[in-house]
Protein backbone atom coordinates (compact mmCIF):
# COMPACT_ATOMS: atom_id res chain seq x y z
CA UNK A 1 0.00 0.00 0.00
CA UNK A 2 2.99 2.36 1.10
CA UNK A 3 3.79 2.51 -2.77
CA UNK A 4 0.51 3.27 -4.29
CA UNK A 5 0.27 6.20 -1.67
CA UNK A 6 3.75 7.33 -2.70
CA UNK A 7 2.59 6.59 -6.97
CA UNK A 8 -0.81 9.03 -5.88
CA UNK A 9 1.54 11.78 -4.20
CA UNK A 10 4.17 11.65 -7.12
CA UNK A 11 1.04 12.13 -9.36
CA UNK A 12 -0.39 14.62 -7.53
CA UNK A 13 3.05 16.69 -8.36
CA UNK A 14 2.45 16.66 -12.05
CA UNK A 15 -0.34 18.44 -12.28
CA UNK A 16 -0.25 21.61 -14.09
CA UNK A 17 3.30 21.02 -14.11
CA UNK A 18 5.43 21.78 -17.62
CA UNK A 19 5.81 18.27 -17.94
CA UNK A 20 2.10 17.54 -18.15
CA UNK A 21 1.55 20.19 -20.64
CA UNK A 22 4.36 19.27 -22.92
CA UNK A 23 2.79 15.49 -22.29
CA UNK A 24 -1.07 17.23 -23.69
CA UNK A 25 1.30 19.57 -26.46
CA UNK A 26 3.26 16.95 -27.91
CA UNK A 27 1.10 14.32 -27.84
CA UNK A 28 -1.64 16.23 -30.34
CA UNK A 29 1.03 18.02 -32.10
CA UNK A 30 1.78 15.99 -34.92
CA UNK A 31 -2.13 14.80 -35.12
CA UNK A 32 -3.21 18.45 -35.10
CA UNK A 33 -0.79 19.71 -38.18
CA UNK A 34 -1.96 16.30 -40.35
CA UNK A 35 -5.73 17.22 -39.29
CA UNK A 36 -5.08 20.97 -40.41
CA UNK A 37 -3.42 19.94 -43.65
CA UNK A 38 -6.39 17.35 -44.29
CA UNK A 39 -8.80 19.83 -44.28
CA UNK A 40 -7.01 22.09 -45.90
CA UNK A 41 -6.07 19.67 -48.96
CA UNK A 42 -9.77 18.70 -48.74
CA UNK A 43 -9.01 15.16 -48.38
CA UNK A 44 -9.00 12.45 -46.11
CA UNK A 45 -7.49 8.91 -45.05
CA UNK A 46 -9.87 7.76 -47.54
CA UNK A 47 -7.39 8.72 -50.38
CA UNK A 48 -5.32 5.78 -49.70
CA UNK A 49 -5.82 2.83 -52.15
CA UNK A 50 -5.96 -0.08 -49.11
CA UNK A 51 -4.90 -0.42 -44.99
CA UNK A 52 -5.45 3.29 -44.61
CA UNK A 53 -5.59 3.10 -40.94
CA UNK A 54 -2.27 1.57 -41.21
CA UNK A 55 -0.66 4.22 -43.40
CA UNK A 56 -1.88 7.21 -41.42
CA UNK A 57 -0.59 5.64 -38.34
CA UNK A 58 2.73 5.18 -39.82
CA UNK A 59 3.48 8.09 -41.49
CA UNK A 60 2.27 10.27 -38.40
CA UNK A 61 4.74 8.03 -36.47
CA UNK A 62 7.08 8.34 -38.77
CA UNK A 63 6.94 12.13 -37.99
CA UNK A 64 7.17 11.71 -34.25
CA UNK A 65 9.55 8.88 -33.47
CA UNK A 66 12.58 10.44 -35.48
CA UNK A 67 12.66 13.42 -33.31
CA UNK A 68 9.47 14.42 -31.33
CA UNK A 69 8.88 11.04 -29.07
CA UNK A 70 12.48 10.82 -27.39
CA UNK A 71 12.65 14.70 -27.17
CA UNK A 72 9.21 14.24 -25.42
CA UNK A 73 10.85 11.51 -23.40
CA UNK A 74 13.89 13.67 -22.45
CA UNK A 75 12.08 16.48 -21.52
CA UNK A 76 9.16 14.75 -19.71
CA UNK A 77 11.60 12.55 -17.45
CA UNK A 78 13.84 15.17 -17.21
CA UNK A 79 11.30 17.74 -15.55
CA UNK A 80 9.75 15.33 -13.06
CA UNK A 81 12.56 14.58 -11.93
CA UNK A 82 14.20 18.04 -11.94
CA UNK A 83 10.82 19.05 -10.28
CA UNK A 84 12.43 18.38 -6.87
CA UNK A 85 15.48 20.20 -6.99
CA UNK A 86 13.85 23.16 -8.38
CA UNK A 87 11.43 23.40 -5.63
CA UNK A 88 14.28 22.46 -3.03
CA UNK A 89 11.85 19.42 -1.89
CA UNK A 90 14.25 16.59 -2.37
CA UNK A 91 15.20 17.05 1.35
CA UNK A 92 11.34 16.84 2.51
CA UNK A 93 10.56 13.95 0.49
CA UNK A 94 13.56 11.87 2.02
CA UNK A 95 12.68 13.21 5.50
CA UNK A 96 9.15 11.55 4.96
CA UNK A 97 8.42 8.15 6.34
CA UNK A 98 8.85 6.47 2.88
CA UNK A 99 11.52 4.45 2.23
CA UNK A 100 13.94 4.87 -0.42
CA UNK A 101 13.31 1.94 -2.63
CA UNK A 102 9.48 3.24 -2.94
CA UNK A 103 10.65 7.05 -3.80
CA UNK A 104 12.79 5.85 -6.49
CA UNK A 105 9.83 3.71 -8.21
CA UNK A 106 7.31 5.81 -7.85
CA UNK A 107 8.74 8.66 -9.35
CA UNK A 108 10.04 5.90 -12.00
CA UNK A 109 6.41 4.85 -11.94
CA UNK A 110 5.21 8.63 -12.58
CA UNK A 111 7.37 9.35 -15.59
CA UNK A 112 5.95 5.74 -17.01
CA UNK A 113 2.51 6.64 -16.43
CA UNK A 114 3.07 9.89 -18.15
CA UNK A 115 5.14 8.54 -21.39
CA UNK A 116 1.83 6.49 -21.61
CA UNK A 117 -0.08 9.46 -21.00
CA UNK A 118 1.89 10.85 -23.88
CA UNK A 119 1.05 7.80 -26.23
CA UNK A 120 -2.59 7.68 -25.45
CA UNK A 121 -2.79 11.64 -26.28
CA UNK A 122 -0.95 11.10 -29.93
CA UNK A 123 -3.04 7.62 -30.49
CA UNK A 124 -6.37 10.14 -29.64
CA UNK A 125 -4.79 12.47 -31.81
CA UNK A 126 -4.20 9.92 -34.96
CA UNK A 127 -7.62 8.63 -34.59
CA UNK A 128 -9.36 11.95 -34.58
CA UNK A 129 -6.58 13.42 -37.08
CA UNK A 130 -8.05 10.65 -39.05
CA UNK A 131 -11.72 9.98 -38.55
CA UNK A 132 -12.48 14.25 -38.34
CA UNK A 133 -11.57 15.01 -42.30
CA UNK A 134 -13.63 11.72 -43.59
CA UNK A 135 -16.26 13.43 -41.56
CA UNK A 136 -16.02 17.54 -42.72
CA UNK A 137 -14.85 16.23 -46.14
CA UNK A 138 -16.27 12.67 -47.68
CA UNK A 139 -19.26 12.79 -45.29
CA UNK A 140 -18.74 9.64 -44.29
CA UNK A 141 -17.33 7.61 -41.99
CA UNK A 142 -13.61 5.86 -43.25
CA UNK A 143 -13.80 2.93 -45.44
CA UNK A 144 -11.87 0.54 -42.70
CA UNK A 145 -12.08 -0.08 -39.20
CA UNK A 146 -9.48 0.99 -36.59
CA UNK A 147 -6.88 -1.81 -36.42
CA UNK A 148 -6.62 -1.72 -32.67
CA UNK A 149 -4.42 -4.90 -32.21
CA UNK A 150 -1.84 -3.81 -34.74
CA UNK A 151 -1.71 0.19 -33.30
CA UNK A 152 -1.31 -2.21 -29.97
CA UNK A 153 1.21 -3.73 -30.93
CA UNK A 154 2.95 -0.35 -32.97
CA UNK A 155 2.91 1.32 -30.06
CA UNK A 156 3.97 -1.12 -27.81
CA UNK A 157 7.39 -1.54 -29.87
CA UNK A 158 7.73 1.89 -29.66
CA UNK A 159 7.59 2.03 -26.26
CA UNK A 160 10.05 -0.04 -25.90
CA UNK A 161 12.12 1.39 -27.83
CA UNK A 162 12.23 4.67 -25.91
CA UNK A 163 12.10 3.21 -22.76
CA UNK A 164 16.13 3.02 -22.70
CA UNK A 165 16.23 6.90 -22.97
CA UNK A 166 13.47 7.10 -20.38
CA UNK A 167 15.79 5.03 -17.91
CA UNK A 168 18.91 7.36 -18.95
CA UNK A 169 17.35 10.41 -18.35
CA UNK A 170 15.97 9.34 -15.36
CA UNK A 171 19.42 8.35 -14.43
CA UNK A 172 21.34 11.58 -15.73
CA UNK A 173 18.36 13.73 -13.82
CA UNK A 174 18.79 12.36 -10.09
CA UNK A 175 22.51 12.98 -10.67
CA UNK A 176 22.48 16.24 -11.31
CA UNK A 177 20.72 19.17 -10.14
CA UNK A 178 20.93 21.68 -13.12
CA UNK A 179 18.39 21.08 -15.53
CA UNK A 180 20.65 21.94 -18.56
CA UNK A 181 22.89 18.80 -17.43
CA UNK A 182 20.02 16.02 -18.16
CA UNK A 183 18.67 17.91 -21.72
CA UNK A 184 22.06 19.11 -23.23
CA UNK A 185 23.41 15.37 -22.65
CA UNK A 186 19.65 13.80 -24.26
CA UNK A 187 19.82 16.45 -26.80
CA UNK A 188 23.64 15.66 -27.46
CA UNK A 189 22.89 11.73 -28.12
CA UNK A 190 19.55 12.33 -29.70
CA UNK A 191 21.42 14.66 -32.36
CA UNK A 192 24.42 12.06 -32.61
CA UNK A 193 22.51 9.76 -33.16
CA UNK A 194 20.39 10.98 -36.13
CA UNK A 195 23.51 11.61 -37.81
CA UNK A 196 25.22 8.40 -37.23
CA UNK A 197 21.88 6.72 -38.09
CA UNK A 198 24.19 4.32 -40.62
CA UNK A 199 26.89 3.48 -38.68
CA UNK A 200 27.63 -0.08 -38.06
CA UNK A 201 27.61 0.01 -34.17
CA UNK A 202 24.69 2.62 -33.72
CA UNK A 203 22.94 -0.17 -31.73
CA UNK A 204 25.18 1.15 -28.65
CA UNK A 205 23.33 4.08 -28.64
CA UNK A 206 19.75 4.03 -27.20
CA UNK A 207 18.78 7.13 -28.32
CA UNK A 208 18.60 5.74 -32.01
CA UNK A 209 16.20 3.06 -31.45
CA UNK A 210 13.13 4.96 -31.79
CA UNK A 211 14.38 6.22 -35.31
CA UNK A 212 15.10 2.52 -36.08
CA UNK A 213 11.90 1.34 -35.21
CA UNK A 214 10.20 3.84 -38.17
CA UNK A 215 13.32 4.12 -40.33
CA UNK A 216 13.69 1.45 -42.80
CA UNK A 217 17.08 0.83 -41.82
CA UNK A 218 19.32 -2.91 -41.95
CA UNK A 219 19.84 -4.06 -38.54
CA UNK A 220 20.92 -7.47 -37.83
CA UNK A 221 20.12 -6.93 -34.33
CA UNK A 222 16.36 -7.43 -32.45
CA UNK A 223 15.77 -3.58 -31.25
CA UNK A 224 13.29 -4.59 -28.78
CA UNK A 225 15.36 -6.97 -26.47
CA UNK A 226 18.49 -4.77 -26.80
CA UNK A 227 16.07 -1.72 -25.57
CA UNK A 228 14.63 -3.79 -22.90
CA UNK A 229 18.19 -5.17 -21.57
CA UNK A 230 19.38 -1.88 -21.77
CA UNK A 231 16.95 -0.38 -19.70
CA UNK A 232 17.32 -2.95 -16.92
CA UNK A 233 20.93 -2.61 -16.96
CA UNK A 234 20.59 1.17 -16.67
CA UNK A 235 17.46 0.83 -14.46
CA UNK A 236 19.70 -1.07 -11.83
CA UNK A 237 22.75 1.36 -11.85
CA UNK A 238 20.57 4.19 -11.36
CA UNK A 239 19.07 2.48 -8.39
CA UNK A 240 22.37 1.78 -7.27
CA UNK A 241 23.52 5.34 -7.73
CA UNK A 242 20.59 6.36 -6.54
CA UNK A 243 20.85 4.55 -3.01
CA UNK A 244 24.38 5.40 -2.92
CA UNK A 245 24.01 9.39 -2.66
CA UNK A 246 25.56 10.72 0.44
CA UNK A 247 23.51 13.53 0.74
CA UNK A 248 19.76 13.19 -0.02
CA UNK A 249 18.63 16.65 0.12
CA UNK B 1 13.07 10.80 28.53
CA UNK B 2 15.54 12.62 25.51
CA UNK B 3 13.86 12.38 21.92
CA UNK B 4 16.64 13.18 20.65
CA UNK B 5 20.08 11.74 21.35
CA UNK B 6 23.15 12.19 19.79
CA UNK B 7 27.17 10.79 20.61
CA UNK B 8 30.60 11.49 18.64
CA UNK B 9 28.59 12.44 16.05
CA UNK B 10 31.13 13.82 13.60
CA UNK B 11 30.72 14.39 10.04
CA UNK B 12 33.47 15.41 7.55
CA UNK B 13 32.80 17.00 3.89
CA UNK B 14 36.52 15.71 2.90
CA UNK B 15 39.60 14.55 4.88
CA UNK B 16 40.56 18.15 6.05
CA UNK B 17 37.67 19.83 6.67
CA UNK B 18 35.91 18.38 9.83
CA UNK B 19 31.95 19.72 9.70
CA UNK B 20 31.19 18.12 13.28
CA UNK B 21 33.56 17.14 16.02
CA UNK B 22 31.83 14.69 19.12
CA UNK B 23 28.39 16.27 18.96
CA UNK B 24 26.37 14.72 21.70
CA UNK B 25 23.14 16.55 22.24
CA UNK B 26 20.64 15.56 24.50
CA UNK B 27 16.80 17.18 23.73
CA UNK B 28 14.33 16.41 26.45
CA UNK B 29 10.42 15.58 25.70
CA UNK B 30 8.18 17.98 25.87
CA UNK B 31 11.03 20.58 25.25
CA UNK B 32 11.88 23.52 23.02
CA UNK B 33 15.26 23.13 22.20
CA UNK B 34 16.76 26.40 20.56
CA UNK B 35 20.18 25.16 18.63
CA UNK B 36 21.89 28.01 18.03
CA UNK B 37 25.23 28.87 16.33
CA UNK B 38 26.49 31.44 13.69
CA UNK B 39 25.52 30.71 10.23
CA UNK B 40 28.30 27.89 9.06
CA UNK B 41 28.52 26.21 12.67
CA UNK B 42 27.15 23.01 11.94
CA UNK B 43 23.66 23.28 12.90
CA UNK B 44 21.59 21.71 9.31
CA UNK B 45 24.63 19.64 9.50
CA UNK B 46 23.31 18.33 12.71
CA UNK B 47 20.01 18.18 11.71
CA UNK B 48 20.47 16.60 8.56
CA UNK B 49 22.25 14.04 10.14
CA UNK B 50 19.38 13.80 12.64
CA UNK B 51 16.70 13.22 9.98
CA UNK B 52 19.08 11.01 8.02
CA UNK B 53 19.31 13.51 4.65
CA UNK B 54 22.82 12.61 5.07
CA UNK B 55 25.24 9.78 5.27
CA UNK B 56 26.18 9.32 9.02
CA UNK B 57 29.76 8.46 9.56
CA UNK B 58 30.75 8.26 13.12
CA UNK B 59 28.44 8.34 16.36
CA UNK B 60 25.34 7.24 17.19
CA UNK B 61 22.02 8.81 16.71
CA UNK B 62 18.72 7.48 18.55
CA UNK B 63 15.43 9.30 18.52
CA UNK B 64 12.54 8.68 20.66
CA UNK B 65 14.65 6.12 21.78
CA UNK B 66 15.33 4.59 19.19
CA UNK B 67 18.94 4.12 16.84
CA UNK B 68 18.24 6.25 13.45
CA UNK B 69 19.14 3.54 10.82
CA UNK B 70 17.51 0.52 11.66
CA UNK B 71 14.22 2.18 12.66
CA UNK B 72 14.12 5.31 9.90
CA UNK B 73 10.75 4.61 8.63
CA UNK B 74 8.94 4.47 12.08
CA UNK B 75 10.94 7.67 13.37
CA UNK B 76 10.32 9.67 10.55
CA UNK B 77 6.42 8.79 10.40
CA UNK B 78 6.15 11.50 13.65
CA UNK B 79 8.80 14.03 12.50
CA UNK B 80 7.89 17.39 11.13
CA UNK B 81 10.60 19.07 9.46
CA UNK B 82 11.68 22.28 7.87
CA UNK B 83 14.98 22.39 6.75
CA UNK B 84 16.90 25.18 5.26
CA UNK B 85 14.60 26.85 2.71
CA UNK B 86 10.96 26.53 2.02
CA UNK B 87 10.25 23.09 0.05
CA UNK B 88 7.05 23.73 -1.47
CA UNK B 89 5.61 22.55 -5.07
CA UNK B 90 5.86 26.06 -6.38
CA UNK B 91 2.76 25.48 -9.68
CA UNK B 92 0.80 24.04 -6.77
CA UNK B 93 -1.72 25.56 -3.92
CA UNK B 94 -1.50 25.44 -0.49
CA UNK B 95 -4.19 22.84 -0.27
CA UNK B 96 -2.29 20.71 -2.71
CA UNK B 97 1.06 21.00 -2.26
CA UNK B 98 -0.65 19.42 1.51
CA UNK B 99 -2.72 17.17 -0.39
CA UNK B 100 0.61 15.90 -1.79
CA UNK B 101 1.94 14.92 2.14
CA UNK B 102 -1.39 13.98 3.21
CA UNK B 103 -1.08 10.80 0.45
CA UNK B 104 2.13 9.95 1.95
CA UNK B 105 1.03 10.28 5.99
CA UNK B 106 -2.53 8.67 5.20
CA UNK B 107 -3.42 11.16 7.62
CA UNK B 108 -6.94 12.38 7.89
CA UNK B 109 -7.93 15.13 5.13
CA UNK B 110 -9.98 17.40 7.26
CA UNK B 111 -6.16 17.86 8.33
CA UNK B 112 -5.36 20.06 5.58
CA UNK B 113 -7.65 22.95 6.88
CA UNK B 114 -7.10 22.53 10.43
CA UNK B 115 -3.23 23.16 9.16
CA UNK B 116 -3.91 25.87 6.95
CA UNK B 117 -6.30 27.64 9.70
CA UNK B 118 -3.52 27.10 12.37
CA UNK B 119 -0.82 28.72 9.86
CA UNK B 120 -3.24 31.61 8.59
CA UNK B 121 -3.45 30.45 5.32
CA UNK B 122 -7.22 28.85 4.72
CA UNK B 123 -7.42 32.17 2.25
CA UNK B 124 -5.10 32.06 -0.35
CA UNK B 125 -7.75 29.89 -2.21
CA UNK B 126 -5.82 28.95 -5.82
CA UNK B 127 -2.84 30.87 -5.27
CA UNK B 128 0.25 29.47 -6.52
CA UNK B 129 2.82 28.48 -3.79
CA UNK B 130 5.27 29.80 -5.99
CA UNK B 131 3.46 33.12 -6.05
CA UNK B 132 3.35 33.33 -2.04
CA UNK B 133 5.86 35.67 -0.24
CA UNK B 134 8.68 33.90 2.22
CA UNK B 135 6.68 34.42 4.86
CA UNK B 136 3.67 32.82 3.75
CA UNK B 137 5.59 30.35 2.09
CA UNK B 138 7.62 29.79 5.49
CA UNK B 139 4.05 29.24 7.40
CA UNK B 140 3.30 26.89 4.50
CA UNK B 141 6.04 25.04 5.30
CA UNK B 142 5.17 24.88 9.28
CA UNK B 143 1.74 23.45 7.99
CA UNK B 144 3.46 20.86 5.85
CA UNK B 145 5.42 20.02 8.83
CA UNK B 146 2.58 19.57 11.06
CA UNK B 147 0.09 17.73 8.67
CA UNK B 148 0.15 14.60 10.53
CA UNK B 149 0.37 15.28 14.15
CA UNK B 150 3.98 14.90 14.60
CA UNK B 151 5.58 14.30 17.97
CA UNK B 152 8.54 16.23 16.86
CA UNK B 153 9.24 19.00 14.91
CA UNK B 154 12.59 19.93 13.86
CA UNK B 155 12.68 23.26 12.29
CA UNK B 156 16.13 25.20 11.22
CA UNK B 157 15.78 28.36 10.87
CA UNK B 158 12.37 28.78 10.28
CA UNK B 159 12.37 32.40 10.74
CA UNK B 160 14.20 33.68 8.00
CA UNK B 161 12.71 36.10 5.92
CA UNK B 162 9.88 37.18 8.41
CA UNK B 163 9.15 40.68 9.52
CA UNK B 164 9.06 41.11 13.51
CA UNK B 165 5.14 40.32 13.38
CA UNK B 166 5.78 37.49 11.38
CA UNK B 167 9.05 36.29 13.90
CA UNK B 168 6.31 37.06 16.76
CA UNK B 169 3.76 35.07 15.58
CA UNK B 170 5.25 31.81 15.03
CA UNK B 171 6.57 32.12 18.25
CA UNK B 172 2.94 32.10 19.47
CA UNK B 173 2.44 29.61 17.51
CA UNK B 174 5.07 27.16 18.29
CA UNK B 175 4.76 27.88 22.52
CA UNK B 176 1.04 26.64 21.38
CA UNK B 177 2.25 23.41 19.85
CA UNK B 178 4.11 22.66 22.26
CA UNK B 179 1.99 23.32 25.20
CA UNK B 180 -1.28 22.09 23.81
CA UNK B 181 -0.01 19.36 21.66
CA UNK B 182 2.39 18.33 23.85
CA UNK B 183 5.25 18.26 20.65
CA UNK B 184 9.08 18.50 21.89
CA UNK B 185 10.72 21.41 19.22
CA UNK B 186 14.26 21.36 17.91
CA UNK B 187 14.59 25.03 16.66
CA UNK B 188 17.99 26.09 15.03
CA UNK B 189 18.74 29.98 14.33
CA UNK B 190 21.80 31.94 14.52
CA UNK B 191 20.08 34.64 16.56
CA UNK B 192 19.55 34.03 20.23
CA UNK B 193 17.18 37.33 20.64
CA UNK B 194 14.74 35.88 18.23
CA UNK B 195 14.22 32.76 20.10
CA UNK B 196 15.37 33.19 23.84
CA UNK B 197 11.64 33.61 24.82
CA UNK B 198 10.58 30.65 23.22
CA UNK B 199 12.79 27.91 24.33
CA UNK B 200 13.37 26.01 27.57
CA UNK B 201 16.58 24.30 26.63
CA UNK B 202 19.69 25.59 24.31
CA UNK B 203 22.88 23.74 22.80
CA UNK B 204 24.90 26.48 21.30
CA UNK B 205 27.18 25.20 18.46
CA UNK B 206 30.06 26.72 16.81
CA UNK B 207 32.83 25.19 14.24
CA UNK B 208 31.11 22.07 14.44
CA UNK B 209 31.37 21.90 18.04
CA UNK B 210 29.08 22.11 21.28
CA UNK B 211 29.99 24.87 23.33
CA UNK B 212 27.03 25.23 25.96
CA UNK B 213 23.78 22.56 26.34
CA UNK B 214 21.23 22.82 28.91
CA UNK B 215 18.16 25.06 30.24
CA UNK B 216 17.96 28.56 29.60
CA UNK B 217 18.20 28.72 33.40
CA UNK B 218 21.58 27.42 33.48
CA UNK B 219 22.86 29.20 30.26
CA UNK B 220 21.32 32.46 32.61
CA UNK B 221 24.03 31.34 34.97
CA UNK B 222 26.82 32.62 33.11
CA UNK B 223 25.63 36.18 32.85
CA UNK B 224 28.08 38.22 34.61
CA UNK B 225 26.67 41.72 36.78
CA UNK B 226 28.48 45.09 36.57
CA UNK B 227 27.74 48.38 38.21
CA UNK B 228 27.15 51.62 36.03
CA UNK B 229 27.86 55.38 37.21
CA UNK B 230 26.60 57.95 35.63
CA UNK B 231 28.30 61.01 36.41
CA UNK B 232 28.69 64.71 34.98
CA UNK B 233 32.69 63.97 35.08
CA UNK B 234 33.26 60.88 32.85
CA UNK B 235 37.16 61.40 33.13
CA UNK B 236 37.82 62.08 36.61
CA UNK B 237 35.55 59.38 37.53
CA UNK B 238 37.64 56.88 35.70
CA UNK B 239 40.77 58.58 37.17
CA UNK B 240 39.38 58.26 40.75
CA UNK B 241 38.60 54.41 39.72
CA UNK B 242 42.13 53.80 38.38
CA UNK B 243 43.83 55.42 42.16
CA UNK B 244 41.66 52.29 43.52
CA UNK B 245 43.06 49.68 40.86
CA UNK B 246 39.96 48.95 39.60
CA UNK B 247 39.34 48.58 35.87
CA UNK B 248 36.24 51.12 34.81
CA UNK B 249 35.51 51.09 31.39
CA UNK B 250 33.60 53.70 29.74
CA UNK B 251 31.16 53.25 26.95
CA UNK B 252 28.15 55.66 26.25
CA UNK B 253 28.88 58.26 28.43
CA UNK B 254 28.98 56.25 31.75
CA UNK B 255 31.68 54.16 33.20
CA UNK B 256 30.85 50.22 34.31
CA UNK B 257 33.09 48.21 36.49
CA UNK B 258 33.00 44.71 36.96
CA UNK B 259 31.89 44.44 40.44
CA UNK B 260 28.93 43.94 42.80
CA UNK B 261 30.42 44.97 45.62
CA UNK B 262 28.60 47.16 47.61
CA UNK B 263 31.32 48.53 49.94
CA UNK B 264 33.24 49.39 46.89
CA UNK B 265 30.44 50.77 44.48
CA UNK B 266 30.10 52.93 48.46
CA UNK B 267 33.33 53.98 48.73
CA UNK B 268 33.32 54.97 44.67
CA UNK B 269 30.09 57.06 45.37
CA UNK B 270 31.31 59.05 48.63
CA UNK B 271 35.03 60.04 46.91
CA UNK B 272 33.57 61.41 43.56
CA UNK B 273 30.68 63.14 45.53
CA UNK B 274 33.67 64.63 47.38
CA UNK B 275 35.47 65.51 44.32
CA UNK B 276 32.92 67.64 43.41
CA UNK B 277 31.77 64.97 40.42
CA UNK B 278 27.95 65.02 39.96
CA UNK B 279 26.67 61.48 40.46
CA UNK B 280 23.20 60.99 38.51
CA UNK B 281 22.75 57.57 38.84
CA UNK B 282 24.28 54.39 39.67
CA UNK B 283 23.04 50.96 38.56
CA UNK B 284 23.55 47.25 38.54
CA UNK B 285 23.97 45.91 35.04
CA UNK B 286 23.96 42.28 33.60
CA UNK B 287 25.31 41.14 30.21
CA UNK B 288 22.57 39.92 27.88
CA UNK B 289 22.41 36.39 26.57
CA UNK B 290 23.26 37.80 23.37
CA UNK B 291 26.57 38.87 24.44
CA UNK B 292 26.74 35.65 26.66
CA UNK B 293 26.48 33.56 22.78
CA UNK B 294 29.04 36.06 20.93
CA UNK B 295 31.32 35.47 23.81
CA UNK B 296 30.96 31.53 23.56
CA UNK B 297 31.22 31.78 19.84
CA UNK B 298 34.24 34.18 19.95
CA UNK B 299 36.32 31.92 21.90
Amino acid sequence: MNFIHSLQSEWLKTKRSAASWLCIIGGFFIPFIYLIAFLKNQTSINKYPNHIWETHFNELWHNMAIFLLPMGVILASSLITQMEFKNNTWKQLHASPQSYPTIFLSKYSVIFLMTVKFFLFFNIGLILSGLIPCLIVDGALPKEMIPIMAFLKGNVKLFIACMPILAIQYLISLMFKNFLVPVGIGLVGLIGSMIGNSWEYIFLSPYSYCAMQVLPIKRDFNLHVYGLVCFAIISVISYILYIRKKEKG
Amino acid sequence: MNIIETNNLTHRFSEKEIVLNDIAIQVPEGSIYGFLGPNGAGKTTTLKLILGLLKKQQGTISVFGKPFNENRIEILKNIGSLIEAPSLYAHLTASENLLIWQKVFQCPKERINEVLQIVGLENTGKKKAGKFSLGMKQRLSIAVALLHKPSLLILDEPTNGLDPSGIIEMRQLLIKINQEEKVTIVISSHLLMEIEKLVTHIGIINKGSILFQGTLDELHLKQSSYVVFDTNNLEGTTELMNKHNLSPITLNGQVSLATTDKAIISKINAELVNHNIEVYEISIAKNDLESIFIDLTKN
